[in-house]
């Protein structure tokens, strides 16, 4: 099969990609004028211009192609601009679409977000049923989420398979996007923090379930991965326990959680840097709903444990400096330099 | 075989203030990438991405995120461009 990656240089891209020629393809990597593609330069992979916002550049990167990975759906940087987000991203989304039927594309594989998942009727998980009927509500992500899973689900001119992973962790999250609780934590930090349910997956088992499911005949329109699904206050304090620094503060009420968040916002965009604790993943936390993943499962992919995954983070969060090394050789090396911050999202 | 411009602190200088606000003039060696030129981290990694594109130099991930200066970018190309170099020869 031919295929193009959307967003390849992309912390789920990127191990795609790698995950991809294990398996014997060597994928068409879309990536936009100015991106980060070091990672792929390395990997020696051919790169192409994709830019969700030039139409031309999508027909000539799909030229060919019968399969397309997507993972490339907007990402708001900032919350506060709900209607810039929503017309961004949809717009986008459009193009996509328009040019993968227009280039004969036969399978979609469009990566998605957990933020799209509603409770299950009378409690319990919630699995590959369970979708909000009309924007969430929670926050700009979660309808964005919602609008562009909508149009991919109502697709009808090829098949589109949707995943929706939880909280993507693991080596190589340059944007320190889910990872940054974990980072700040291990920084020796008390990251400000909602309560809440979280579903941690493995980035690289991401990567192998997207893989596997485009050599399937026949996958489903919609899969949910999830290593697990647990409150984000105890994993935390088991995670502190971990690095052998001392627990996380009591988590904050909701309201707090969203209004520190949108100061926050407010204060990044007049500064012009990213906020240091994203509106996003406080709505994240808020309103998750834990996962049934028995599907993933019965399709034979796996989730490796997540002490596995945490590892290989912080393996790689101290490699790159996220993580700064221990003051001493004889310390703890989880007992690094003193809290100088707060932060659940990069600067 | 890497592209090395005639004035590779000029180029440099110049791909730094067409991703950020300050001017190319009034952008010094000793400018902090974040600090002082308003590049995060994600922008500060797409720096030293279309560096690595244009003068085609192999650069490790991990190398780039210990970048954070003006002069720390412009060492890191001229150490690849010299290596480089020395094997072309």
């Amino acid at each position: 099969m031919t295929t193009l990656v959307l967003g390849a240089g992309g912390f789920v891209g990127v191990h795609l990609v790698e995950a991809l020629r294990a398996a014997g393809v060597t994928a068409r990597c879309g990536r936009r004028r100015r991106s980060n593609v070091l990672g792929l330069r390395r990997l020696g992979v051919p790169l192409v211009l994709a830019d969700l916002d030039d139409p031309a550049s999508l027909a000539a990167a799909m030229d060919g192609c019968d399969t397309v990975f997507h993972l490339a759906g907007h990402y708001p940087r900032l919350s506060l601009e709900g209607d810039v987000a929503l017309a961004t991203g949809t717009r986008q989304m459009r193009h996509v679409l328009d040019a993968a039927a227009a280039a004969g594309v036969r399978r979609l594989l469009y990566v998605s977000s957990t933020a799209t998942v509603a409770p299950a009727e009378g409690g319990g998980p919630s699995n590959e049923r369970h979708v909000h009927p009309g924007p969430p509500g929670h926050g700009t992500y979660h309808d964005l989420k919602w609008a562009m899973e909508a149009m991919a689900a109502a697709e009808d001119r090829f098949a589109v398979t949707t995943v929706c992973p939880g909280a993507c962790l693991g080596p190589g999250d340059l944007r320190v996007g889910t990872s940054a609780l974990l980072i700040a934590l291990a920084r020796g930090l008390d990251p400000p923090h909602p309560d809440g349910v979280v579903s941690p997956v493995d980035v690289r088992d991401v990567a192998l379930a997207l893989t596997r499911l485009a050599a399937l005949p026949d996958p489903p329109p919609r899969l949910l991965l999830a290593q697990s699904s647990r409150p984000l206050h105890a994993l935390l304090v088991e995670l502190a326990g971990h690095y052998g620094v001392a627990p996380p503060g009591p988590p904050l009420a909701a309201a707090d959680a969203v209004a520190l968040a949108d100061a926050e916002e407010a204060s990044a965009r007049r500064e012009g840097r990213r906020p240091l604790v994203a509106r996003e993943i406080v709505d994240l936390i808020l309103h998750s709903v834990p996962l049934d993943t028995r599907l993933a499962q019965a399709l034979d992919l796996r989730f490796r444990p997540l002490a596995e995954t945490v590892d290989a983070l912080d393996g790689w969060a101290r490699r790159v400096g996220l993580i700064p090394p221990p003051p001493h050789k004889e310390s703890d090396p989880c007992r690094t330099s003193p809290p100088t911050s707060t932060a659940t999202s990069p600067s | 075989m890497p592209h090395l411009p005639a004035d590779l602190d000029r180029h440099v200088t110049e791909l730094i203030a067409s991703l950020c606000t300050v001017p190319a003039a009034q952008i010094a060696p000793t400018d902090r990438l974040r600090e002082d030129l308003g590049l995060d981290s994600v922008s500060s990694m797409e720096l030293l991405s279309l560096l690595a594109e244009e003068l085609d130099l192999d650069i490790e991930v991990e190398e780039a995120m210990a970048v954070t200066t003006v002069e720390g970018t412009l060492e890191m190309a001229r150490r690849h461009l010299a290596a480089a170099t020395r094997e072309a020869v």
